[in-house]
């Protein structure tokens, strides 16, 4: 069992890699998820392995598994969630500004405003 | 009696940010006038704890819960002096930007006040995934201000940035589980009382988590080869972000500093030994790069990227040697980085802004409004980069040379700090000369001349005088950092503090 | 005591120059005058004292742990730099308020000068070491900004960067020099290094100290093979050249030299180096001086022909030799200042400082003919001058100088030196003022207003009279080169006879030799242009922008822009240190029982290795690549309810189908495939590093499982009832024990939130953009409604809002919580979106997410605030029971507030990040004529110049 979830630690974890390497924004996003799944399986294995004894106190429920990797996992995945959805949208907004989704920077877009107070349509409100 | 002032630099910011959110869009004025408040009451604190952090250590347990078992917040010298250099850093951008800056997109003041709880968060936290977790919020606020201001090239390397920093941290993650999966702790104390007492057949997986902390760190702190993301974003980013970036820079070197001096320190596992070899050439070959970049830049903002590059490599050149003396002149110059850096990327800011559409690039066409004040500041800023007298640019770099006299590296590193030296003067010589003197200087044009610039000219003098007084003041300033060093290296003391009775794997 | 005020008084008082500017030249150079006055008396009252042989010391500390004083001490050398400094300052500064031109701003003129005197003075009476490293690249710095005074002028700011690069480069090697004597001899002050000698004479880092200080004293003088820089540095306005690159600054190297000649000055390697390097400086500075035709260049080459000559001097490392190198010092000083401000007048008079132009001026401007000339003759060394008798003792020492153990050597390339310094100046004084009258027809020369001339007067003079009796100079001579050596001087008269020694052969041979060399100059400057000269400058220029371009090239190839790259560099580094970490420790496999694989286990493993192939090997087709991803994030969460985890499944599973819709929004305005860009090779490497980190992550996991261990967890399911009062350990934990990280959790929530809200505010550009992706044939959604969908869904709110309640309530004693809480009503809330349309669901749901997001970090915040005033830390829960119907009894805990919080983070991102892309979509539907993009409109590529508009949007 240790070996299976091992392995798929390492599957996931090697997919991610790879999608991470492509020119794509969204493939990047999608392997940052798989990198995350697991990431967050092996957080979770270092509480080690138990079945049917969910951390949710019976009497003589115990032993329990190790609740505390549990927690940092379920941290783990809400901040993953988080980083996940805010990277989709920067690459969307990417792609609608420049027409392309390639997240290498053309000296083309290297363009940016200076000072503090700019001449032209400051007056926008946030 | 509870001491909750230790806890307020991260709950104020996150009430100040809240706050700002309930505030009406249009009331500008209201959100600069709490941001501000904010920020000096921040400042203020910080001062009142560093001198409570006199008494050495103090744990504040959050939840009320002992350690290891709950997260504990720890104020000591090291921590207090973080907080000061962020608050003084934080206090000039918001200034600076409060000018106009932060009306050039949504929520700048927000995302500013929750960046700046992610720091201060990490710099108190002493339980490691706790850390984590303060470094992603530091991370996704910084991910927004990047943006602000939004363009095509904000968007682009704003992605390159997060892309990379969540591979950081999916890093992150992986050495947390390990150290957990070895030791069964998360408490920074009691890590450092385990891994002690580790056997011997966990020292190989030891080593792995902690080189793999040290990589996550090292990308934060732009260590070669990991410093990719750094010229890019801080090209791309608004101006008072990026002078706040200055201190974002400095949290990895302070994890890399805390973890060494309290969780690995004593050479266990060989570890202590193995980060000297590995950080002192990595140090040497970044600040190598960062000369060679600034020699090479063809912008004031890759000059000012570039050179921030460099001055991460001194540092960690000075601290790879873990020793008091070295600790010391690190945190010295830490302190002088971040003053000079956040003054130079709001200098560039406002040269460029002067100079219509060649903005920063380093072309003699467009003459600077201001050239005298704007210039001489560069010269300033200049000066204090490469180290020249009497800025704290030439304390820090004496006191550098001085702590590594004598250690095996020394000769190396003498070397590459006043080798790199003369490229960074060469570098700064150039940039100077072409913008402010083969342009020629022209008068002010009007729209420069109003008083907005001259605030924002103000906000950049004030920095470089912080860096003045850092040299004047220098006796003191090395007093309390070589204070900060000696508390560091007697692990116990915070150990005591944190957990009077460490839980060990016995027990 | 008031040693430190001759320092200050220039230093701070230039700042009076820099507010008086206003009041023109006048106004600056009489406050700047005023401050050198000043700091001149200051000096002169210490002065008595010293010339008793008493040093006048001053000592407060600064930077103790670095060794940095504020400690001064004035000795006759100190004194006798001090008081050339400020005297020769003085005229300098009246010679230039008629100098500078009414355009020229006056007040950085002065300032940069007196902040330049200042830096000079305190290299000089520096006690301290450091502190004189501190003075000492001031006066680099300020050197800088007065050659480059005019910077409009290229040669000024090639000149100015120059002087810069090389002496404040080599002021860096003198940090380190001095950091080294200093380590050494265990002090920074001078007067106790000097007491040090044999210490550091024998000390292994003798030899590196030595380099490193002479390294800089000699980029400082221009001494060979760093002269180059000097005569370029005369760009500067001749005020400043005739001060900073004759009389001062260029000293300061000799200076250092003479400073630390007891340290240094009787050892072998000092001769052996520093001897032949005065000794070539001497030549080739004078050598070239008889072939320019620039009057400053001549004087600036000449310059440092003598500088070398000085250096010779304390090179022999004799007593006598010093007392000779403070002599001519003096001397120098006198004539070359002189010279350079004739050359000065001559250039204001006539507009030209070209020689080829110029001739017989002595009828025009006689007083100017008449100083003039006599300074060249001091220089030269004619007889009955000051430079004569200087000149004299320097053939003296050459003399019994014994290099290589070739008597002979020195001896004659000495006397060849002032051969040639006779030529050049007999040449200048010649070609300038004698002969038939030359200058620019437009130029009407005469002589200048006094207050031009008077100040070369005043040196002149000096020269005469030391030329006559030198018996004058030799109190303050003795007194200084007593100071030089640090101890008794050998007995010693200056005179004008000294009988018929070889050294007066030797200058009498000098003498007939200089004008034997310009009876036949022309062929030899024939042959010399025919000889290759290489040109120092371009060398530097050339290996100056060489080495910038090489880096620009560097830093553009490294720093592609490419995202890719960074990743693959920076996962390697880590893969590789991983694998270094590991194999460099002990390791020893785990013990722990190992479970039983599973036949679901099994099943899920091969659809999780199934997806991840699919992923990897068919990642081009999006569609297909986020639903295996899908598919693998399920099998994932299926773990972790196989192996007991039910909240993280829960988690997990909510998560994933918001991700899913998420990332299926946003391909809707994507491309739907991606094209083969990376070739095979490249993508082999990549799949290989892949494979590594793959691999590495799972023997990690596998050593780690098959180990055992002691966690801290015991303690969290041992108090989670009675301490945090709830049964679900892992929420207990989660709101309570480490309440705190999920307070930093909800924040970053809340922040994704905000800026992804921010993101899409879209501008009308982008907006039209998105319309246009929006209009992408393979989209359907968001348009049509289907009527069954819209039904259920809209039945369904209730019931899943309920469902939420229910969750949350019980999240602290069962599976569930805020969190999971949050994701379902969110979701609840998006099917309508997604069903009915963007526009129906946002007529209906006011409210604003933004507002929700705040309220719950709000809400969490002051729970954890609010236990302060029950004197506990923050985020210190309490808990009691309530009896709920229906849900039953529920452990009311202060933490199910915080959990709340929670709650409210959550929905407002997921109805926030969804929403707004639903928005976008949306605008793809209705999207106005008026801006519909025209036909064949590409989307517009920001380009230089700055398009403000664009930068305003976020």
């Amino acid at each position: 069992m240790e070996m299976l979830v091992a392995s798929a630690i390492g599957i996931l974890t090697g997919a991610g890699v790879y999608l991470v390497l492509r020119r794509r924004t969204l493939t990047v996003v999608v392997g940052l998820t798989l990198l995350s799944y697991g990431v967050n399986l092996f957080l979770f294995a270092m509480g080690r392995l138990t079945i049917d004894r969910p951390p949710v106190l019976t009497d003589g429920g115990a032993p329990y598994s190790d609740p505390l990797p549990q927690a940092l996992v379920l941290t783990a995945i809400v901040i993953s969630f988080g980083m996940t959805a805010l990277v989709v949208v920067l690459a969307l907004r990417g792609f609608l500004d420049t027409g392309t989704d390639d997240s290498a920077i053309r000296e083309a877009d290297m363009v940016r405003g200076f000072g503090p107070r700019h001449l032209g349509t400051e007056a926008r409100k946030d | 009696m509870v001491n909750h002032w230790i806890i307020v630099p991260v709950v104020l910011p996150a009430l100040t940010a809240v706050l700002l959110l309930f505030l009406p869009r249009e009331s500008v004025v209201s959100r600069r006038v709490v941001s501000v408040a904010s920020v000096l009451a921040l400042a203020g604190i910080s001062v009142a704890l560093w001198g409570m952090a006199q008494q050495g250590p103090q744990a504040y347990a959050v939840g009320d819960w002992p350690a290891p078992f709950g997260i504990v917040v720890v104020l000591d010298r090291l921590s207090a002096l973080m907080l000061l250099a962020a608050s003084a850093i934080a206090l000039a951008a918001v200034l600076y930007a409060i000018i106009g800056w932060d009306r050039r997109g949504a929520h700048f003041h927000t995302l500013f006040h929750f960046q700046l709880l992610g720091i201060n968060g990490a710099f108190l936290t002493g339980d490691i995934f706790n850390l984590f977790v303060f470094f992603e919020v530091l991370l996704i606020a910084s991910y927004g201000l990047v943006l602000h201001g939004g363009g095509a090239w904000r968007l682009k390397s704003g992605f390159q940035y997060a892309a990379v920093n969540l591979i950081a941290s999916t890093i992150f993650l992986f050495a947390v589980g390990l150290l957990y999966g070895i030791t069964g702790t998360l408490n920074m104390a009691d890590l450092a009382v385990r891994v002690a007492a580790l056997p011997a057949q966990d020292h190989a997986l030891l080593r792995v988590g902690a080189l793999l902390l040290f990589v996550v760190f090292a990308v934060k702190c732009a260590l070669v080869p990991f410093h990719w993301w750094l010229p890019s974003a801080y090209s791309a980013g608004a101006a008072p972000a990026t002078a706040l970036f200055a201190v974002l820079t400095k949290v990895g070197a302070y994890a890399i500093i805390r973890m060494h001096t309290l969780v690995f320190a004593g050479d266990a596992a060989g570890i202590s030994g193995t980060l000297q070899d590995l950080l002192v050439p990595a140090a040497a070959v970044t600040l190598v790069a960062g000369a060679i970049g600034v020699l090479g830049s063809r912008s004031m903002l890759q000059l000012a990227s570039y050179s921030t590059v460099a001055s991460m490599g001194t540092l960690l050149l000075a601290a790879a040697g873990l020793g008091a003396e070295q600790i010391s002149a690190a945190l010295y110059y830490l302190l002088h980085s971040c003053l000079i850096g956040a003054a130079l990327f709001l200098l560039v800011d406002l040269v460029a802004a002067g100079r219509g559409r060649v903005a920063d690039r380093l072309l003699p066409e467009a003459p600077v409004p201001q050239a005298l004040m704007l210039g001489g500041l560069f010269f300033l800023c200049g000066m204090a980069m490469v180290g020249m007298p009497p800025l704290s640019g030439f304390v820090g770099k004496v006191a550098i040379l001085d702590g590594l006299r004598g250690t095996d590296d020394a000769v190396l590193a003498w070397a590459v700090i006043l080798g790199t030296g003369v490229l960074l003067l060469v570098g700064f010589v150039r940039a100077g000369s072409t913008v402010f003197w083969k342009a020629g200087s022209a008068v002010s044009r009007s729209d420069t001349a109003r008083p907005a610039a001259r605030r924002a000219g103000l906000v950049v003098a004030a920095l470089v005088a912080g860096t003045a007084v850092l040299s004047a003041l220098g006796g003191a300033v090395l007093e309390a950092t070589d204070a900060t060093a000696a508390e560091l290296l007697d692990r116990e003391l915070y150990i005591r503090a944190v957990a009077p009775a460490a839980s060990s794997p016995e027990s | 005591m008031y040693v430190p005020l001759v320092v200050l008084i220039p230093t701070l008082g230039a700042v009076l120059p820099a507010l008086a500017g206003r009041q023109g030249r006048a106004g600056c150079a009489a406050v700047a005058a005023t401050a050198s006055l000043a700091a001149l008396t200051v000096l002169l009252s210490v002065a008595p004292a010293v010339m008793r042989g008493e040093p006048v010391g001053f000592h407060v500390p600064w930077i103790p742990q670095i060794g940095l004083a504020l400690s001064f001490f004035v000795d006759g050398l100190g004194l006798f730099f001090a008081a050339l400094i400020l005297i020769m300052g003085v005229l300098v500064i009246v010679y230039g308020r008629y100098y500078l031109a009414p355009s020229d701003p006056p007040g950085r003129f002065f300032a940069s000068l007196l902040l330049f005197q200042g830096a000079m003075l305190g290299i000089v009476l520096s006690d301290n070491i450091i502190l004189m490293l501190v003075f000492w690249e001031l006066t680099s710095l300020s050197s800088f900004l007065l050659i480059g005074y005019w910077n409009h002028l290229a040669e000024s700011r090639q000149g100015a960067r120059m002087a810069l690069a090389i002496t404040g480069g080599g002021g860096l090697a003198l940090f380190a020099g001095v950091l080294l004597l200093g380590g050494i001899a265990g002090t920074y002050e001078l007067s106790e290094i000097i007491g040090r000698a044999d210490a550091v004479q024998s000390s292994p880092l003798f030899g590196p100290a030595l380099a490193l200080i002479l390294l800089g004293a000699f980029t400082k003088s221009a001494q060979f093979p760093f002269h180059f820089w000097l005569p370029h540095a005369m760009a500067a306005p001749t005020p400043v050249s005739a001060y900073l690159h004759s009389a001062t600054m260029v000293k300061a190297g000799i200076f250092l030299l003479a400073r630390l000649w007891p340290v240094f000055g009787e050892t072998e390697a000092w001769f052996l180096t520093v001897a032949p390097i005065g000794l070539a400086t001497m030549l080739v500075g004078a050598w070239i001086a008889i072939f320019k035709d620039d009057l400053k260049a001549v004087l600036a080459y000449s310059t440092v022909s003598h500088l070398g000559l000085i250096t010779m001097l304390l090179g022999f490392g004799t007593k006598m030799a010093a007392v000779a190198a403070v002599l001519h010092i003096l001397n120098h000083a006198l004539f070359k200042a002189a010279l350079f401000m004739s050359a000065g007048i001559v250039d204001h008079e006539t507009g030209t400082r070209s020689m080829a132009r110029l001739g017989g001026l002595r009828r025009a401007m006689p007083v100017t003919a008449a100083l003039a000339v006599t300074a060249a003759a001091a220089m030269a060394g004619v007889p009955l001058l000051n430079g004569f008798v200087s000149k004299e003792m320097m053939l003296e020492s050459a003399s019994h100088a014994v290099y290589a153990g070739q008597a002979w050597l020195v001896p004659l390339l000495a006397t060849l030196g002032a051969l040639f310094s006779v030529a050049y100046s007999a040449r200048l004084a010649g070609m300038v003022f004698f002969g038939e009258e030359r200058h620019p027809v437009d130029a009407h020369p005469h002589d200048p207003p006094a207050g031009m001339w008077l100040p070369v007067a005043v040196l002149v003079v000096p020269a005469i009279v030391l030329g006559l009796w030198p018996a004058l100079a030799q109190p303050l001579v003795e007194v200084v080169a007593a100071a030089v050596v640090g101890g008794d001087l050998p007995e010693f008269q200056l005179a004008l006879w000294h009988g018929l020694t070889p050294a007066l052969g030797m200058s009498v041979a000098a003498l007939l030799g200089g004008v034997a060399i310009l009876v036949v100059y022309s062929p030899i400057d024939r042959i010399r242009i025919a000889l290759p000269r290489p040109e120092a400058k371009a060398i530097f220029d050339a290996s100056v922008r060489g080495g910038a371009a090489a880096s620009q090239a560097l830093v553009r190839t490294l720093q592609n822009e490419d995202l890719t790259r960074y990743a693959l560099v920076i996962m390697l580094a880590t893969v590789a240190l991983g694998v270094f970490g590991f194999l460099t420790g002990p390791h020893g496999a785990g013990t722990r029982a190992m479970l039983e694989p599973s036949l679901p286990a099994v099943v899920g493993w091969g659809v999780l290795a199934v997806a991840c192939g699919i992923a990897v090997v068919r990642h081009r087709d999006r569609l297909l690549l986020l639903l295996v991803t899908a598919v693998a994030g399920l099998v994932v969460s299926l773990t972790f309810l196989h192996f007991s985890a039910p909240d993280l499944a829960l988690t997990q599973i909510s998560v994933e189908v918001v991700t899913t819709i998420l990332l299926l929004l946003a391909l809707n305005l994507l491309p739907k495939t991606t094209p083969r860009e990376t070739g095979a090779p490249l993508r082999m490497a990549h799949a290989g590093l892949a494979g590594a980190s793959g691999l590495g992550a799972g023997l990690l996991a596998f050593a780690v499982l098959t180990r055992d261990y002691v966690p801290i967890s015991d303690y969290h399911l041992a108090q989670a009832r009675p301490g945090g009062g709830g049964t679900n350990v892992v929420n207990v934990i989660l709101v309570d024990f480490r309440g705190y990280d999920t307070f930093g959790e909800i924040i970053v929530l809340g922040i994704a939130a905000l800026v992804i809200f921010a993101l899409l505010e879209l501008s009308a550009k982008a907006r039209r953009a998105a319309g246009w992706a929006a209009r992408a044939p393979s989209y359907r959604t968001g348009s049509a409604h289907p009527i069954m969908l819209v039904v259920t869904t809209r039945l369904l709110l209730p019931l899943v809002l309920t469902a939420g309640v229910y969750i949350f309530l019980r999240g602290h004693n069962l599976p569930g919580g805020g969190f999971i809480a949050g994701i379902v009503v969110g979701i609840a809330f998006i099917m309508q979106y997604v069903a009915s349309g963007y526009a129906w669901a946002d007529e209906r749901f006011h409210f604003d997410p933004q507002r929700m997001i705040a309220a719950g970090v709000l809400l969490a915040g002051l729970t954890g605030v609010g236990s302060w005033a029950f004197g506990h830390p923050f985020l210190t829960s309490t808990h009691g029971h309530v009896h709920i119907p229906l849900i039953g009894d529920v452990e009311l805990a202060s933490v199910l507030l915080f959990d709340l919080g929670v709650f409210l983070v959550v929905v407002g991102t997921v109805l926030l990040a969804l929403a707004t892309i639903a928005a976008v979509e949306s605008i793809g539907d209705r999207r106005p004529a008026d801006d519909r993009p025209a036909a064949g409109e590409r989307r517009p590529i920001p380009a230089r110049p700055v398009r403000i508009e664009e930068e305003e949007r976020v």
